[in-house]
């Protein structure tokens, strides 16, 4: 059984596609990342899955629980955290914690003391007691969060879990997200930050105009890109011809182009396979490395590789 | 049924922490009856004890604006973003729209306490069975009100701001056209005849009716209360459809 499954899922807005026949999967306990621009139907694929939102045809089913006809019961193993955190403006962070747990069920025992270690783990603890509205925009998105780390849902869909926070508290969600699924939750992200992508996926799914693009690892996502390792070689060497020619015909390589009297630039396909076979030629022709750089693809790149356009502005 | 009750107060304490808003009515309330309600009741001729009908109709007004609160209310949710997180919650579709219906009750309640109260006094009908009488009437008014801006919501998906300007026209038409000031057989004819379309012109006769009002003044009350169900049952009905669809997105596709 797959924690959540697709089939055909459409949802359109007039004459726009939000989603356009998506087919995908995601295993138990598995943390899938979904990768795509603004507008690439990331968010409507949550909320259709959360329930909030209902498809327009296909299907979509979490833990085998259709979410059109069986919605409050798919409602009772699910928490999801919205990419705005928005609408209590006048209660206070604790407050809605509390509220969250005890209408989530979150047994009473347990509640408080959750609600305490969330709220001083993401640095909330001295906020507790403001109202929401006079939270700062990293305040509120990590209390959005705080929610889904309170409640433990068997599955958890995050909205950008990270966007507006800090380089200190994304890494304090990350911990906390990964330390959920080793309680054994599935957890859904959806992103536009490869690094957190990177850091955080067992596999990436790629959304584009709402339609299913590509889902692997990361590994193999870099992995498919042919020529997308860079390694930049600098070598002690009289005959680079010899050397050129050599490593051109190493398995993998895909172009080599010298930069320089001893530098080398080659696009090869899975680097870790090809270096050691690039350090036997060195040293079968005496040739002494000075320098060696790998440069991998980065999801960006996987992003561009599969649909031929940049996941995001800032991110080139 | 704990959720539905934790959803009601969770929003509802923070009316009480602490009710400005609620005593401000009041004192809105008791400010306009002592002074203008004293003041007018002297300048209208014609009714016995204009005082009494003025008071009255001031609760029925503290009803609709209630009323028309909890709708709007609805519509505000989920465009400062606080519906999605509602309709994510391990709750059914039913039990969230009785939540909300029984928010809007428990406001309204609150809300009336003193100025009906106040008025039974005024009256002279200070009992349980008219307070409770009262009340049912009030809430049978209140539901249709609610479900009136409920059926209405589907503007404001289009522009909140449209919404905001017609449910305020909408209002001020609804008050003023209407017998909650004035009795029906006193109104000039144009006017009455507008009156007729009004739910408050039935609201108010049909509340007037059960504190014991002379009935030669009033509306029948068997269309009072015929017009009043076919109203709350049919924008109450309506309006959680179409919210549902547009919430949703039903009706989008």
């Amino acid at each position: 059984m797959y924690a959540v499954e697709t089939k055909n899922l459409t949802k359109q807005y007039g004459k726009t596609y939000a989603l356009k026949n998506l087919d995908f999967t995601i295993d138990e306990n598995e943390i899938m990342v979904l990768l795509g621009p603004n507008g690439s139907g990331k968010t409507t694929l949550l909320l259709i899955l959360a329930t909030v939102l209902k498809p327009t045809s296909g299907q979509a089913k979490v833990m085998d629980l259709d979410v059109t006809s069986q919605s409050t019961s798919v409602r009772k193993i699910l928490g999801i955290a919205f990419q705005e955190a928005r609408g209590f403006w006048r209660h206070k962070p604790a407050d809605i914690l509390r509220f969250h747990a005890s209408v989530c069920g979150v047994p009473k025992a347990r509640r408080d003391t959750l609600i305490e270690n969330i709220l001083k783990d993401l640095e909330l603890w001295d906020a507790r007691n403001k109202l929401f509205m006079h939270l700062s925009g990293g305040q509120a998105k990590r209390l959005e969060i705080s929610k889904i780390f309170v409640q433990r849902p068997k599955f958890a869909i995050l909205d950008e879990p990270t966007s507006q926070v800090d380089l200190r508290g994304k890494r304090k969600i990350w911990a906390q997200i990964l330390k959920l699924r080793e309680e054994g939750s599935t957890i859904l992200i959806a992103t536009n930050e490869v690094r957190e992508a990177e850091y955080l996926a067992d596999r990436v799914t790629v959304l584009d105009e709402g339609k299913f693009v590509v889902c692997d690892t990361v590994r193999q996502l870099k992995d498919s890109i042919i020529g997308g390792d860079i390694v930049e070689l600098e070598i002690d060497t009289t005959d680079t011809q010899i050397i050129e020619q050599s490593l051109s015909q190493i398995e993998g390589t895909v172009k080599i182009t010298n930069s320089g009297a001893n530098r080398f630039k080659a696009y090869v396909s899975m680097a870790e396979s090809w270096v050691p076979r690039m350090t036997d030629i060195c040293y079968q022709n005496k040739a002494r490395i000075l320098s060696i750089r790998i440069t991998e693809p980065s999801l960006d790149d996987v992003f561009l590789h599969f649909t031929g356009r940049v996941l995001k502005e800032e991110s080139r | 049924m704990r959720n539905v009750l934790r959803l009601v107060w969770f929003d509802l304490k923070q009316e009480l922490k602490p009710p400005v808003w609620i005593i401000m009515e009041w004192a809105v309330f008791l400010v306009q009856v002592s002074v203008y309600g004293v003041m007018i009741s002297q300048l209208v001729t014609g009714i016995d004890n204009y005082f009494q009908f003025y008071a009255v109709g001031l609760v029925i007004m503290i009803t609709f604006d209630m009323a028309s609160h909890t709708g709007r209310h609805f519509v505000e949710h989920a465009h400062e973003g606080r519906l999605p997180y509602l309709l994510s919650l391990p709750i059914s579709r039913t039990k969230l729209f009785m939540s909300i219906a029984l928010q809007g009750g428990a406001e309204l309640a609150l809300m009336l306490a003193v100025p009906l109260t106040v008025t039974l006094l005024i009256i002279g009908n200070l009992t349980w069975v008219s307070a409770v009488a009262c009340v049912l009437a009030l809430f049978f008014l209140g539901f249709g009100v609610a479900g009136l801006m409920l059926g209405l919501s589907f503007i404001a998906f289009k522009s909140s701001d449209l919404y905001t300007a017609i449910v305020t026209g909408l209002s001020t038409i609804i008050i003023r056209f209407s017998t909650v000031l004035y009795p029906f057989i006193f109104l000039p004819p144009q006017y009455a005849s507008v009156a007729l379309f009004s739910p408050l012109t039935y609201g108010s006769d049909l509340t007037r009716l059960i504190l014991g009002f002379d009935p030669s003044f009033l509306m029948n009350p068997y269309y009072a209360v015929a017009v009043l169900t076919a109203l709350s049952v049919s924008t109450l009905g309506l309006g959680l459809i179409l919210i549902q669809r547009l919430v949703e997105g039903v009706k989008s596709a």
